[in-house]
């Protein structure tokens, strides 16, 4: 606990200074606090919170996915991965470490987002609920493609077509029949359609993005197995 | 304290170690001297378990914990400030963070304490790296390449400071190509050439066997003479 405590602080303090990284954090409440002051709320048509629920999806898939990634590939391309493994940190600490950092950072952002969408009660709860499970699968392939890549550039590289297509597939799908049939089964659509309606049975979206994140897991645990952390 | 046996390791086709097997006693300075590509941050990657070998044993004789570690590409946090490194380290450990005050201090970077790691010069980012590697006062150090490339005062520096903590009580496993460091620091050494140990012993030891021939000087002529190879 304490090794995983250190690996907290350290990505806390880093992420404060990486403007790069942080940015991926604060970019989409911002964007959905702008849209929705200027856009929606003096729009009659326009429901007050659709851009929190479009920019939250796109968060889902985006901002764990890209920051776990590159904060692990960061760490290797430095070196400073191998001196916390000389110092007897274990790989799943390192990695529960960065993980729970930001998912930590996630709940922040989700519940900033619930705010600024004005939801209450229950709706609140599920939607935090909803966008942490979607950033938890978010964040564990990150953590996959971070132990794969060699060095940020290749991080950067392989995680660029993966978000673009979690990210952005729930908005197109809104406006084509076979996207929206075809992304059905990816998390960031589960989680895009239960926060647009928050009247849907929560179990069979629920049941997907658990399924989602089972199957990355087991990416997870292929690549670990393969690569470990060391390159 | 470390005892590496008929180790063997292979890259593909090329064989980058070849039988090498020395030890070392505790609290002395051991020197593994070689140019580049001989085979020394091999060894030191086996011993601290970062490489496995492909035959022979080795042993260090301490946990891993008690081990500490400074290799020629730091792994320093480049936006964390000198004190945030080492403060990483220290909450590993379990350390007060007022150790990693006393430790910059000792390195002579108590100007810095505050400063950005991607602010540091060359020299600067050694003394940290040795900050790290020196925190939690380990019985056994691995310094590789501990002074390349830094002007000869922050050298001199560094030479002080590993005499200091041999004199503490630290075993230290240090690799140079630098024959007058190795003169300067290591109670013995043992010359690596194309990963074989050519010839071990303290450097006074070695230079007075290889003066029956009446043609060495120094270490450094051994090398040449043995290999004919330079150091450098």
């Amino acid at each position: 606990m304490r090794t995983i405590k250190a690996i907290f602080i350290k990505q806390a303090c880093d992420t404060l200074k990486n403007w790069m990284v942080l940015i991926q954090f604060i970019l989409f409440p911002i964007m959905a606090l702008i849209m929705t002051v200027l856009i929606a709320k003096p729009a009659d048509d326009i429901p007050n919170s659709m851009f929190v629920t479009m920019f939250a999806a796109m968060y889902a898939g985006m901002t764990p996915l890209v920051t776990v990634a590159s904060v692990i590939a960061e760490d290797k391309e430095h070196k400073s991965l191998r001196f916390l493994v000389i110092a007897g940190v274990k790989p799943q600490e390192y990695l529960l470490g960065i993980s729970g950092f930001v998912l930590t950072v996630g709940l922040i952002v989700a519940v900033l987002f619930g705010l600024i969408g004005g939801f209450g009660g229950v709706e609140f709860v599920k939607f935090v609920l909803v966008l942490t499970l979607g950033s938890v699968a978010s964040a564990i392939l990150g953590a996959t493609i971070g132990v794969i890549s060699k060095n940020q550039q290749v991080a950067t590289a392989t995680v660029t077509p993966v978000f673009m297509i979690l990210a952005f597939s729930p908005m197109f799908a809104e406006f084509n029949e076979t996207i929206s049939k075809m992304t059905s089964f990816l998390y960031t659509r589960q989680v895009s359609m239960l926060v647009n309606d928050f009247d849907m049975s929560l179990t069979e979206p629920v049941l997907i993005v658990l399924a989602n994140i089972a199957v990355v897991f087991v990416l997870f645990v292929v690549a670990y197995r393969k690569k470990g952390l060391r390159i | 304290m470390i005892k590496m046996t008929n180790i063997v390791k292979r890259f593909g086709a090329q064989t980058v170690l070849s039988e090498v097997s020395f030890e070392t006693k505790y609290k002395e300075i051991f020197g593994l001297l070689g140019p580049s590509g001989a085979g020394k941050t091999t060894i030191i990657n086996i011993l601290t378990n970062q490489l496995s070998q492909d035959s022979g044993t080795h042993a260090i004789g301490v946990t891993p914990f008690e081990t500490g570690l400074m290799l020629d590409e730091d792994g320093l946090y480049p936006r964390l400030s000198c004190i945030e490194n080492l403060n990483v380290f220290a909450d590993i450990y379990g350390m007060p963070h007022k150790k990693s005050l006393e430790v910059l201090k000792s390195v002579g970077l108590e100007d810095a304490v505050k400063k950005a790691v991607n602010t540091l010069s060359r020299g600067m980012r050694q003394r940290l790296a040795l900050a790290r590697a020196i925190l939690h006062e380990p019985k056994l150090l691995f310094l590789d390449e501990p002074t390349s490339g830094l002007d000869p005062g922050t050298a001199r520096g560094i030479h002080r400071l590993i005499l200091s903590l041999r004199d503490k009580g630290a075993t230290i496993f240090l690799t140079t190509h630098n024959m007058d460091e190795a003169v300067k620091l290591c109670d013995r050494v043992a010359l690596l050439h194309k990963g074989k140990i050519v010839e071990h012993g303290g450097p006074a030891d070695i230079c007075m066997r290889h003066n029956a021939m009446k043609t060495v000087p120094d270490l450094e002529a051994v090398f040449i003479n043995m290999t004919g190879t330079a150091l450098q």
